[in-house]
């Protein structure tokens, strides 16, 4: 573990400890409403991460993201209804159970790729939402399920907000070192050239298969602690829609970043919620933001800045890109 | 004998690329194989690599039955390979290039929790020298000029620790200058390393000057197999191959 941190140099070190700190005080200078828009965003930037660890590092797109989501909120929502097993168990049951279904899913999608695993993806996605919409005996069907309990300590919005706190720091530190493993940097080199791989002895099929159970894991965690945080369940989580607020922050932030995904969840959440206070149409200004990104930011936000920056960074013997 | 091929077989539609080839590759070989275009060299080295599977015959590596396996397979088994079309990983640096392949074989690419940035260091740093290219191991694989990205590919195919390395064109598109480096570079990893090596090439002076055996393959068939004076003195092989004779 410690060898993982070693490549943190200074002055990241520094900012880590920053944001942290911001992190922690932020419930004394926000107010409700904002906050629990921050907690939104890191229960976002779980789900981003983990499917950026698809998107970036494997060089494949899942394009129904929120399927595997939905599954972590109903796993969590349901053991909570209909077990009364304690918060903790249904919470690392959510993820469990997610990565589960990853299994099958995965297994036909990386047997092919580019587009069609998009659309494999999706379809699976949508499979997954049609399940929970039309098995009313079970997952309540269109109406979900409300008024899901969580313990008394965690009903306040504050101590939600440092609960998801911890969640998505510990979540972005494994996935942090698993990025940065000999594992991660194998999935790069799949992500590059994965014909070559298989001639330098790896079976790509079998590590595409662990990175999307792995991802499936993250997209659960999120999905179950957006359900601790809202107390229901509803279909829509496991929409086509929602697996876009999962999707587009990867590309707006930048997919060959590690830290992309997060800053593309806080400017995409912040965007809908600032401008839709002004107009129903916020959706046509983030499709404005989304054209010029794509267009002019190529690396999405994250990847701009670090191009900018790099060769001052490079400069202080710091690297800001994590693509590699 | 390291590799037997018997009768490959290889047809695409009508054409018979490989059409009952039959090979063996000798311990400490430095051979060549060439042909014109079109000759079935490098489907050869495909079937020979799990590349494309062949509709009949086999592939015999170390005494077991590669014939069905997968690219990857064969590869843990111990054939290494370069391809005629450079074939890195371009947003991986020259080192990173390497370091996978490394990894790979050592066994280490599944850890999950390994950091990869301390893996690997000093074999990835020796097989950089020996390919000539430690002093641009930051330099990112696409940024890196033609010749040295040729070098790369073959640095690659040597990561994996091979009992037997296949290069396909391992000078296309070079200067002559830097055609005769990976001209020594080849000797060289043959000599130190005492690494059996078959290469597709088609520049006759580099064929002729280093290698020991040559093959040559016309219309899917090896239709002479022998040392460079005997190739180049035979009369069908300059006829089909050299055009006339000489």
């Amino acid at each position: 573990m410690k060898e993982f941190f070693k490549g943190i140099t200074g002055i990241n070190r520094v900012w880590l400890a920053v944001v942290f700190s911001v992190f922690l005080v932020l419930p004394f200078i926000l107010s409700p409403s904002w906050l629990s828009i921050t907690t939104e965003i890191l229960i976002l930037s779980v789900a981003a991460c983990g499917l950026n660890l698809l998107i970036g590092y494997c060089g494949r797109v899942n394009f129904g993201p929120a399927g595997l989501y939905g599954v972590g909120a109903y796993a969590t929502g349901l053991l909570l209804e209909k077990t009364g097993i304690p918060f903790a168990v249904a919470m690392i049951g959510g993820p469990v159970i997610a990565g589960i279904i990853a299994l099958p899913v995965g297994w036909f999608c990386v047997r092919r790729t580019s587009h069609y695993f998009a659309l494999l993806s999706l379809a699976f996605g949508q499979i997954i939402w049609a399940a929970i919409h039309s098995w009313y005996s079970f997952t309540g069907g269109d109406d979900g399920i409300a008024g899901i309990r969580t313990p008394d300590f965690l009903m306040s919005i504050p101590s939600y907000y440092y609960f998801t706190l911890v969640i998505f720091a510990i979540c972005l530190v494994v996935l942090w070192m698993i990025c940065n493993s000999t594992f991660g940097k194998t999935l790069q080199a799949i992500r590059e050239n994965p014909h070559r791989v298989e001639f330098i002895g790896i079976n790509v099929r079998k590590y595409l298969l662990i990175a999307f159970i792995i991802h499936g894991f993250f997209l659960g965690a999120a999905g179950s602690l957006y359900c601790g945080f809202s107390h229901a369940i509803f279909p829509v989580y496991a929409s086509f829609l929602k697996g876009n607020d999962i999707l587009i922050p990867c590309i707006l932030g930048g997919i060959y970043n590690f830290i992309g995904p997060v800053v593309g969840v806080t400017v995409y959440i912040f965007l809908s919620k600032v401008i839709s206070a002004y107009t129903m149409y916020w959706l046509l200004f983030l499709g404005i933001v989304i054209v010029l990104v794509v267009l002019f930011l190529r690396g999405g936000i994250v990847g701009f800045i670090s191009e900018k920056l790099s060769p001052a960074m490079q400069r202080r013997g710091v690297s800001g890109d994590t693509r590699g | 004998m390291i590799l037997e091929a018997e009768k490959l077989i290889k047809a695409f539609g009508g054409l018979r690329a490989v059409d009952g080839v039959s090979l063996e590759i000798e311990e400490k070989e430095l051979s060549a194989i060439i042909g014109t275009n079109g000759a079935g060299k490098t489907t050869l080295f495909n079937l020979l690599t799990g590349g494309s599977k062949c509709d009949s015959g086999r592939v015999i590596f170390n005494g077991e039955d590669i014939t069905t396996l997968h690219p990857y397979e064969i590869c843990q088994k111990g054939i290494g390979r370069s391809f005629q079309v450079t074939n890195i990983f371009p947003r991986l640096n020259t080192f990173e290039n390497i370091q996978v392949a490394v990894l790979s074989a050592q066994g280490m690419s599944k850890k999950l929790f390994s950091p990869s940035r301390k893996m690997a260091q000093e074999e990835t740093s020796e097989i950089l020298e020996s390919v000539g290219l430690s002093d641009q191991k930051d330099v990112l694989g696409s940024l890196l000029a033609h010749g040295d990205r040729r070098r790369l590919d073959i640095g690659i195919a040597l990561a994996i620790h091979p009992e037997l390395l296949l290069l396909d064109e391992p000078t296309a598109g070079m200067s002559p200058k830097e055609s005769l480096e990976i001209t020594e570079l080849i000797q060289k990893l043959a000599r130190e390393r005492g690494l059996p090596l078959v290469f597709i090439e088609h520049d006759m002076n580099i064929v002729f000057s280093i290698s020991e055996k040559v093959r040559v393959m016309h219309q899917g068939r090896i239709i002479f197999e022998g040392k460079p004076e005997e190739v180049k003195a035979n009369d069908e092989v300059q006829e089909i191959y050299l055009g006339e004779k000489v």
